[in-house]
């Protein structure tokens, strides 16, 4: 006999849901309650609003000094950075700057301002959980940080026993376990079906640049960027990933915005990942110039 | 890794979109948040004025409760609810004799998109490998994925009942 325990709980900007079947209820209980203490922790570490995140304490150093992050934040750099490698610079973290210039992100208490030239090759991980800044430069881990807390989450959830689990952060998700799920996917526009995928010991993520966008100086402009120009990507798309962790899926959903299919084809087969993306412009969506 | 898509190729299929799950019932919020509690009584819903002072709409109605142990007062917990675009959340707030967070769980999730399983411009770009079988699409909703939610009307709510709590239930200094 198993038994269930579901919890929704509000964390990373979204609500995040952890489900968990173990043998008996304090198991399942005590395994929740490990997931949810490892999103909040990812949750601080990462946050680029909270002025004691990790990023936070960066931002308000001087360029070129170094700082001491959690262990965490570093897996998360070391793994952002070596998608902006494979992506040749698609995925980027050290966007932040152009985000806060569109006001989607508030200004961080900063000494300087970024460098328009400044990009993810300047972000240097030094060891010893050191990380340092060569030129002006604000990160944002905010398209892989929530796809990272899912990760640990579910890590949380086997050490403590689950047999079958699922952490949904938003959207975000990752299922453990034997049993195939079936997840629906929402359309472009977010308000019906779209289509559904069966996972086992997968993770999903989704992203759709319409729900983001904003009018900004007289054109649309969304979060997501292609930070090699700078322009904005995937407005009148979505894009859903499936790969073996969510950190993957959550970065990958913003690779398959920025990259013609054959390039994107390329990075994904990198790292075991498979994508459907849908584009609203073939059924009239969304009309405007990219910012 | 093991993956089916499961995508619509052929005309639309009519079917009730809308997920809903049930996390906690209000008796079980209140033993999660006081375990050690003896007796939930019923506080009652501040009266119109103040609850303008609060900055709410008329008819907002949160359950209160107070959390008695042996008739020492060990907090309160609040249920309110929230709507977003799509979405209503009933959630609980538990806090102190001090007004400090004790616990925040949502109770129930509910969320209707008024369509149906819609037919747009999937087969446009599949980037692995692909399969359909719309069959499965019909299935209750349990899961979702797509255009993330925001917890800004959570947030929104839980500093309501911070207010309420402040005007209401504080003792006074």
């Amino acid at each position: 006999m198993s038994v269930a325990l579901q919890r929704a709980r509000p964390w990373l900007g979204t609500l995040v849901e952890v489900c968990a079947e173990a043998s008996a209820a304090q198991c399942a209980r005590r395994a929740v309650e490990a997931a949810f203490a490892e999103i909040e922790a990812v949750h601080r570490c990462m946050s680029f609003h909270d002025a004691d995140s990790d990023l936070s304490r960066l931002h308000a150093a001087a360029v070129g000094t170094a700082v001491m992050v959690d262990a965490r934040t570093v897996e998360v750099l070391r793994c952002a950075l070596d998608l902006a490698a494979r992506s040749h610079g698609r995925f980027d973290l050290g966007v932040a700057g152009k985000l806060v210039a569109r006001g989607f992100l508030p200004r961080p208490r900063s000494p300087f301002t970024p460098d328009a030239a400044a990009n993810w090759r300047d972000i240097e991980l030094l060891g010893d959980d050191r990380v340092r800044l060569r030129r002006p430069l604000w990160i944002d881990l905010g398209g892989i940080a929530k796809g990272y807390a899912v990760d640990r989450a579910i890590a949380a959830l086997q050490e403590h026993g689950a047999t079958q689990m699922r952490v949904n952060a938003g959207g975000d998700l990752r299922v453990a376990g034997p049993r195939e799920e079936v997840v629906h996917l929402r359309d472009v526009e977010g308000r019906g079906i779209a289509g559904a995928v069966a996972l086992r010991d997968a993770a999903l993520a989704s992203s759709a640049g319409a729900a983001t966008r904003q009018r900004c100086d007289d054109r649309w402009s969304g979060t997501h960027l292609d930070a090699r120009s700078g322009e904005t990507v995937g407005l009148s798309s979505s894009a859903s990933v499936v790969a073996p962790t969510c950190m993957i899926a959550d970065a990958l959903t913003k690779v398959a915005f920025a990259a013609t299919p054959a390039f994107a084809r390329r990075v994904f087969a990198h790292y075991g990942a498979q994508a459907v993306i849908n584009d609203m412009r073939d059924c009239g969506g969304v009309k405007g110039r990219a910012a | 890794m093991h993956v089916r898509w499961l995508i619509p190729l052929g005309a639309a299929v009519a079917s009730p979109v809308a997920l809903a799950t049930q996390y906690l019932s209000v008796p079980q919020a209140q033993q999660e948040a006081f375990p050690g509690a003896g007796e939930f009584r019923a506080v009652p819903v501040p009266d119109a004025a103040a609850l303008a002072a609060v900055g709410v709409p008329a008819g907002w109605a949160p359950q209160i409760f107070e959390a008695d142990a042996s008739g020492k007062k060990l907090g309160w917990l609040i249920v309110d609810q929230v709507i977003g675009k799509s979405e209503a959340i009933t959630y609980a707030l538990a806090l102190d004799t001090a007004g400090a967070v004790i616990s925040l769980e949502v109770l129930e999730y509910r969320e209707s998109h008024g369509g149906e399983v819609r037919m747009p411009a999937w087969r446009k770009q599949f980037v692995g490998k692909t399969a359909a079988d719309a069959a499965a699409l019909n299935r209750e909703i349990k899961i979702i994925s797509g255009a993330t939610l925001s917890c800004r009307h959570l947030t929104e709510g839980v500093q309501r009942l911070l207010r309420l709590y402040a005007l209401a239930l504080r003792a006074p200094a």
